[in-house]
């Protein structure tokens, strides 16, 4: 048996087991996890192909599990704390505030109120790379607009989503950029322009055609549908916590050589602060610290085994499997294969696809002639999109959590999503194989 | 009554796998890799000598110097900077265990990021050792990550802004020692160390340094020297030299990228009288499509994806049967540095730097590496030192 075969059967060990624990009826997180160890144990027991290969203790095999199981540590404390900020806001009545607020004075001006709301959404994905971190500080309050505004419930959550989507994808900070550039040890510099020309163009036909058509907002009855604010908020008083956050985020990068380094959880924590100091009601702080994290167990608990299958994925060679199998593929058909690979793979292996398949991709695209720089670009518009697909769907899972979605999530909010994602994969996918084009009129 | 024995039973098995693991990480966090240094070196400075910055951190590594008392040129080694990349540290401690320095000063860093040596890569899978045999024995060191341990420096921010130039990186980048030069003495780990290392470059009046490096086949920046402006003689006559005369695969010569901020090959030259130069050399065990990962690979150098994207074109270094071999790596990186210095010598004679004692390229490639590794057990006590 070659190591091809070898690492080719840990795949199809991992998918024959996830599968049969999913019809176990086995939750997400678990089936992922028994395939991982699963896929240790066929990489035990086979043949590993011709060459000499060093034994693998049992004790360094669970190290390897637990170390995989932190690869996205500070991701899962950024749900938590961003999370915890917003539920204590909500609990607070700070959003209901706001909300009310937003619909009196936009409530006969459709355009203008969905730029604005394009533009809250954009913000907080831009500056902190994270589509999760947008839908769990500012998801909920975005789509109690849209409620009000007439938008239906499937089209809510996937404008939720593609906007956090597109969110994460905008400059200045894009992970999977950065990454797979820094991977290739190319600086992460002239990525603003084709980020922000494809995060923008997708974001705002996303929300144009999800949510550009609707009745007028008759204020009276959307006033007394929604929930009302406790006495005692002022604008200043709801701006605060999130002044909090957007100072803390720039000052980082307006004095970067000055000011001490933060960390986004800490920010969150910060801003949390403010929300309690400025709250005219008491929020209960331990329950909604509590429920907080009950609620983000689910996401969190998937964030961490997948860094586990990473891992046994690298241990056994079924990574650089995939991760060859796409760059040995013909120009011709990465080309017309790219936007489903990226988004699936996205779906599976989260931010860790961009060294995976980014720096190989960078390094192909760059012998091959195109222009590196758009080329990423564009892969890093379109890894994003898939954060709604299985096994994490960790974006899609998080919209449908805040926004409180009950209907189908295949039938309903994929199904409202699928024209804006594809019109978003098309642009991308146009952006990549005429990259060197789009360079010169970026002036790139 | 059955889940409740159920979820305490696997709230066992975690916290057994955790204590395990956690016994294991530190383990490796807390080894001492024992040097047992040349009967002529003449004295073992610590980094913090030159710069407060990094007193009393895991950073503040040893500074092995090799005086001979006859004026001429000074050079510093470097190793340690990505301690993924192990070829790096080894070479540098096969100096570090051989020189005798006749004219001129040489200075060895075997660890500059000592803090990334003490956890691997999450996601990469990495063994937490390497192991070389020597005739008394088998040495071990332990194999890192690239960028610094976060329990020495955490969080990170959201973006890397370096400093001075501004320029945006990876946040992960500010735990990357070789995007960090020159360095800022308030700011975090790997800022201060670079910082610490400059004020050693400053202080000590280095010629020239060489940092010593790994590089994936998939990337353009491979079997190369890559030069700060004022070196590119220099290293265009070290890499024709040995292209033509030595190596079997040519070694490259680059021209360090201006805009490309906070290498070593940018920044010390242009923050310091030294000329600044990097090594790189293949290491199939980076590349991102590499198959079973291990200790094996990490020290054959062989590995049949890397060979299999070859047929494909996709590399920028040659790979066959007979792989990347450790014992290679290390003869190329310990060659190129004798010769880059010998040819500095004949370029700049008022920096001359004559030495003895180094293995030549096919002794490294017959003997194997470990035949110039002294044995730390046998040596002198006063010779044996701990990074």
């Amino acid at each position: 048996m070659t190591m091809f075969t070898h690492s080719l059967l840990i795949l199809v060990v991992i998918a024959a087991v996830f599968a049969l624990a999913k019809k176990l009826k086995l939750m997400t997180e678990l089936a992922m996890l028994l395939s991982a160890v699963a896929a240790v144990v066929a990489h035990l027991l086979l043949p590993k192909g011709a060459d000499p290969r060093s034994p693998l203790p049992f004790l360094e095999i669970i190290r390897h599990l637990v170390e995989g199981s932190m690869t996205y540590l500070d991701v899962c404390l950024i749900f938590l704390s961003a999370t915890f900020f917003m539920t204590l806001y909500k609990e607070a009545g700070g959003v209901a505030f706001i909300v009310r607020g937003i619909v009196k004075a936009f409530h006969a001006r459709r355009f203008v109120c969905l730029l604005l709301l394009t533009f809250i959404m954009l913000v907080p994905g831009a500056i902190t790379g994270s589509g999760a971190t947008t839908v769990l500080t500012v998801g909920a309050l975005v789509g109690a607009v849209l409620k009000v505004m007439g938008v239906s419930e499937n089209r809510r959550v996937a404008l939720v989503f593609l906007l956090a989507a597109m969110s994460a994808a905008c400059p200045p900070i894009n992970l999977w950029a950065m990454m797979a550039a820094a991977g290739a040890n190319m600086p992460y510099v002239g990525f603003e322009a084709p980020l922000a020309l494809l995060a923008i163009a997708g974001a705002l036909f996303s929300t144009y055609y999800l949510a550009g058509r609707g009745k007028p907002v008759d204020l009276e009855k959307a006033l007394a549908e929604l929930p009302e604010a406790p006495a005692g908020w002022r604008g200043w008083k709801a701006a605060l916590p999130f002044l909090v956050l957007i100072l803390l985020v720039a000052a980082g990068r307006i004095w970067p050589f000055s000011f001490p380094v933060v960390g986004l959880p800490l920010v969150f924590m910060l801003s949390s602060l403010a929300t309690v100091l400025v709250s005219p009601v008491k929020p209960k702080v331990f329950q909604v610290a509590a429920t907080t994290v009950k609620n983000l167990l689910g996401l969190v608990g998937i964030m961490i085994v997948v860094g586990v299958l990473n891992q046994v994925m690298t241990l056994t060679g079924a990574r650089g499997l995939l991760s060859l199998a796409v760059v040995t593929l013909p120009i011709a058909v990465l080309f017309a294969t790219l936007w489903l690979i990226l988004p699936v793979s996205e779906g599976v292996l989260q931010y860790a696809v961009a060294p995976l398949f980014g720096v190989p991709l960078i390094m192909l695209f760059n012998m091959l002639g195109f222009n590196p720089v758009v080329s990423l670009s564009a892969w890093a518009v379109m890894w994003p999109v898939g954060d709604c697909l299985p096994p994490t769907a960790i974006v899609g899972r998080a919209a449908v959590m805040e926004l409180d979605y009950k209907g189908s999530y295949y039938g309903g909010f994929i199904r409202a999503a699928l024209v804006p994602m594809l019109f978003i994969l098309a642009i991308s996918t146009a952006a990549m194989i005429f990259s060197n084009d789009l360079a010169g009129l970026l002036g790139g | 009554m059955k889940l409740k024995w159920a979820k305490i039973a696997v709230l066992l098995v975690m916290a057994a796998c955790a204590a395990v693991a956690g016994f294991l990480f530190h383990e490796q966090r807390v080894y001492r890799e024992a040097v047992a240094a040349s009967p002529h070196l003449t004295q073992v400075k610590k980094l913090s000598d030159y710069s407060p910055a990094i007193k009393g951190t895991v950073n503040d590594c040893n500074v092995y110097v090799f005086d001979s008392g006859v004026p001429g040129g000074t050079a510093l080694l470097i190793g340690g900077t990505h301690a993924e990349e192990p070829v790096a540290l080894v070479s540098a401690l096969v100096f570090t265990e051989n020189l005798k320095v006749t004219q001129g000063r040489v200075f060895v860093i075997h660890r500059v990021n000592t803090s990334a040596s003490t956890n691997t890569r999450l996601g990469e899978a990495y063994p937490r050792f390497f192991h070389v045999e020597a005739p008394w024995g088998v040495q071990k060191w332990r194999m890192g990550d690239r960028v610094a341990n976060p329990l020495d420096s955490w969080p990170d921010p959201e973006v890397y802004i370096h400093y001075p130039s501004g320029q945006n990186l990876a946040y992960m980048d500010i735990r990357n020692l070789n995007r960090n030069w020159p360095g800022k003495a308030d700011g975090l780990l790997t800022e201060r160390t670079t910082f610490a290392a400059m004020e050693l470059i400053r202080q000590e009046g280095v010629d020239l340094t060489i940092d010593f490096h790994e590089a994936e086949l998939e990337y353009p920046v491979e079997n190369t020297i890559v030069a700060h402006e004022r070196g590119n003689e220099v290293a265009a006559m070290t890499s024709m030299m040995l292209t033509s005369q030595t190596f079997r695969v040519p070694i490259g010569m680059e021209f360090s990228p201006k805009a490309l901020h906070g290498l070593s090959h940018r920044e010390v030259g242009d923050h310091s009288d030294a000329v600044s130069y990097l090594f790189e050399v293949a290491e199939p065990m980076l590349d991102r499509i590499r198959g079973i990962t291990d200790e094996e690979l990490l020290m054959s150098g062989k590995d049949r994806f890397v060979m299999k994207a070859g047929e494909h074109n996709l590399l920028y270094a040659p790979i066959d049967e007979s792989g990347w071999p450790f014992d290679l790596r290390i003869a190329r990186h310990v060659t190129t540095a004798q010769t880059l210095i010998q040819v500095n010598n004949m370029l700049h004679p008022d920096q001359a730097i004559l030495m003895e004692g180094i293995p030549s390229y096919q002794d490294i490639l017959d003997q194997g590496t470990g035949a110039f590794l002294r044995d730390p057990a046998a040596a002198p006590p006063e010779q044996v030192y701990y990074d």
